[in-house]
């Protein structure tokens, strides 16, 4: 019987083909848009890993940049039992970099890459690598940071013998120094492509007269694209650069001095002082999560669209193929074949036409995201594992046999005399 | 044997009904060979249809070996067409992506097919002189070699009736007298009971039942006999 609904499937190998197509490009999409929320919640999941303390923010306060907290609450966090390190922080996004913002950059990059000719996978690189650029300033209270035991920076510094420098000390106290990611010194490198490294200056600001010279002493990797976006110096620096007032602190970092109690401590921060929020990186590993899976509901409902234009393809096909065959079921019928047994063989047909948009589908992302990953940089890597390869390939059977659940119907129904009398017409 | 009592079928064409049995009754014993006859739309194939319980009757009964196929629920019937009753079409209805093998194996692929049912298979295709052809797919065969195939498909379940809806309709005559050779050697070998709706009574022996239908109604001697036996000789 499977053998023979295989048949009838080669029988006309275009309109297979065809609706097998039609099928396989939306199946492309769901395991595409997987696969990228899956990188998506590995890369947050890896770079928060590496925050283990609780970040004091100002309530609702969607990141450290749009954040400010009573420089008091300081002392009142530190009070409180457990906590065993606190580290006040300023962030902000700078003026321009090396005479350059993320707007000009842009702008540059392509008018650049126009007039260099680079290839499409130079301009699709280059397009990425710009979109992940906003640079971030973040100035560290030096002293209390150093007493941190999970300091993300500073415990991501490429090794000193390897052009590393060091990260900032109590010597580096209002000085203009500043440690960079090997991103950023790759992307702000010298006209002849040579990146920046540490010695090298960085100025800060869009006048040139009155712009801050930086000097360039550490460079650290996380491998997170999320992370190697920030550039660290100094608290009264970094206030000073962006402007602001000289107490401002946009978040204060939290140790707790037994890591399995800080959800204890970020709930008793917050009890202490209702204006903030304690987050700590399980809390925002669970909203990200559940951000991405809003997400993907909303991209599977524009997928279900292409799905269900997939499956009506597929009942077309069938329709087409079951209305050219009334006189085969007909001398099926005739030959003690049930209802039953034509239903099958008709639900078989489009369940192998789904199986194989399904190979063709998964085929397919398999590829494009293997292609996908030599594009995208910043430690995403798009993720498409064995359970949403079968995933994918579950749903295109479950799309083909609904695709030929009405078709298989109608023709079980035919009368077996009616059928080879309209067949034979 | 085969007994039809006072069957009817009615039609709806459109807005019009069509009666096309009205009140059918014969005999027809077993192991012996019929042939329904009359003009076009007369009810032939309509008869023949409904011995081969493809369709119910309006009314009426029709057993076969004492069994009342009028009355069988549809899985029976099922079992019964698979298991009893072989069909010839005058336009051979072979499966075209199936090989000639594979089309007389049709009536056992949903349940799988047996070492025994194979071995029967090749046998058939072989007494109906097609044993070098087994693997090739209909549009490689002749109209005759095909209706042979048919034959072989018809009588791969051993039935106890054969229906044949103008077996040789599509083909020349020298090859329609060879398909008639083949049915009626292996029907007399199997004791099949055989019934043939034709337009051509010279395949017609003298021995054989002739069922002659005009309008719905059965005739002997060219007049109406409705509910009557209508055996020919």
């Amino acid at each position: 019987m499977w053998r023979f609904a295989w048949k009838n499937l080669l029988t006309r190998p275009l309109r297979t083909t065809l609706a097998l197509v039609g099928l396989s490009i939306p199946i492309l999409g769901v395991l595409g848009l997987y696969s990228v929320s899956g990188g998506l919640k590995n890369l947050v999941d890896d770079t928060l890993e590496k925050i283990q303390g609780v970040v004091v923010l100002r309530e609702n306060a969607p990141s450290p940049v749009f954040s400010s907290v009573d420089p008091a609450y300081v002392d009142r966090i530190a009070a409180i039992p457990g906590v065993r390190a606190v580290a006040p922080e300023v962030w902000g996004i700078p003026p321009t970099v090396e005479g350059s913002s993320l707007m000009t950059r842009a702008v540059s990059g392509e008018l650049g890459g126009l007039l260099s000719g680079e290839d499409d996978r130079q301009r699709m690189e280059r397009r990425m690598q710009t979109m992940f650029d906003a640079i971030v300033l973040s100035g560290q209270d030096i002293p209390s940071h150093e007493d941190l035991n999970t300091a993300v920076f500073a415990n991501a510094m490429v090794p000193a013998e390897q052009g590393g420098g060091r990260f900032l000390d109590e010597s580096d106290i209002g000085e203009n120094h500043i440690v960079i990611s090997t991103k950023i010194a790759e992307n702000l490198a010298s006209p002849d492509g040579t990146p920046k490294k540490v010695g090298d200056t960085l100025r800060i600001g869009s006048d040139p007269e009155t712009a801050d010279v930086f000097e360039i002493i550490g460079i650290y990797n996380t491998g997170s694209m999320f992370l190697d976006v920030v550039m660290i110096t100094d608290i009264n620096v970094a206030r000073r650069v962006l402007k602001e007032r000289e107490d401002k602190i946009s978040n204060i970092y939290v140790e707790s001095d037994d890591p399995r109690r800080i959800n204890e401590i970020a709930a008793a921060i917050e009890a202490e002082l209702p204006d903030v929020d304690a987050r700590e990186m399980d809390e925002l590993a669970t909203d990200f999560t559940r951000l991405l899976g809003d997400l993907d509901t909303f991209l599977l409902m524009i997928v279900s669209l292409a799905l269900l234009v997939g499956v009506v393809g597929i009942v077309n096909t069938m329709l087409m193929s079951t209305t050219e065959r009334f006189a085969e079921f007909g001398v099926l019928r005739t030959n003690g074949w049930s209802r039953g047994d034509v239903l099958l063989l008709v639900t078989a047909e489009s369940a192998y036409l789904g199986l194989w948009a399904g190979l063709v589908g998964c085929g397919l992302s398999m590829i494009l995201v293997a292609v996908g990953n030599q594009f995208v940089g910043g430690g995403l890597k798009l993720a498409l594992g064995p359970g949403l390869i079968a995933f994918g390939l579950g749903l295109s059977v479950v799309m083909g046999v609904l695709g030929g659940l009405y078709p298989a119907w109608r023709a079980s129904r035919l009368v077996p005399m009616d059928a080879i009398r309209l067949g034979s017409r | 044997m085969i007994d039809v009592l006072d069957v009817t079928k009615t039609y709806r064409r459109g807005d019009q009904q069509v009666d096309a049995l009205r009140g059918v009754t014969c005999h027809i014993p077993r192991g012996s060979c019929a042939f329904i006859v009359g003009p076009s739309g007369s009810g032939k194939s309509t008869l023949l249809y409904l011995l081969g319980a493809l369709d119910r009757p309006g009314g009426g009964t029709i057993r076969i070996d004492g069994s009342d196929l009028t009355a069988m629920p549809e899985p029976e019937l099922n079992g019964y067409r698979r298991d009893h009753i072989g069909f010839i079409f005058q336009s051979f209805n072979l499966i075209n992506n199936l090989t000639a093998i594979e089309n007389v194996l049709i009536p056992f692929l949903p349940r799988g097919v047996n070492p025994m049912q194979r071995e029967r298979a090749e046998l058939l295709l072989d007494e109906v002189g097609l044993g070098d052809r087994k693997h090739h797919r209909p549009r490689q065969l002749s109209g005759g070699e095909q209706q042979r195939v048919a034959i072989a498909r018809a009588l791969i379940k051993n039935p106890v009736l054969v229906l044949a809806d103008e077996p040789t309709g599509e083909l020349d005559s020298k090859t329609g007298d060879e398909i008639y050779r083949i049915l009626r050697r292996l029907q007399a070998e199997q004791s099949t009971t055989l019934v043939v709706v034709t337009h051509d009574r010279r395949f017609i022996r003298p021995d054989d039942i002739v069922l002659e239908i005009q309008d719905g109604l059965l005739r002997s001697d060219g007049q109406p006999q409705p509910g009557h036996l209508a055996e020919a000789r």
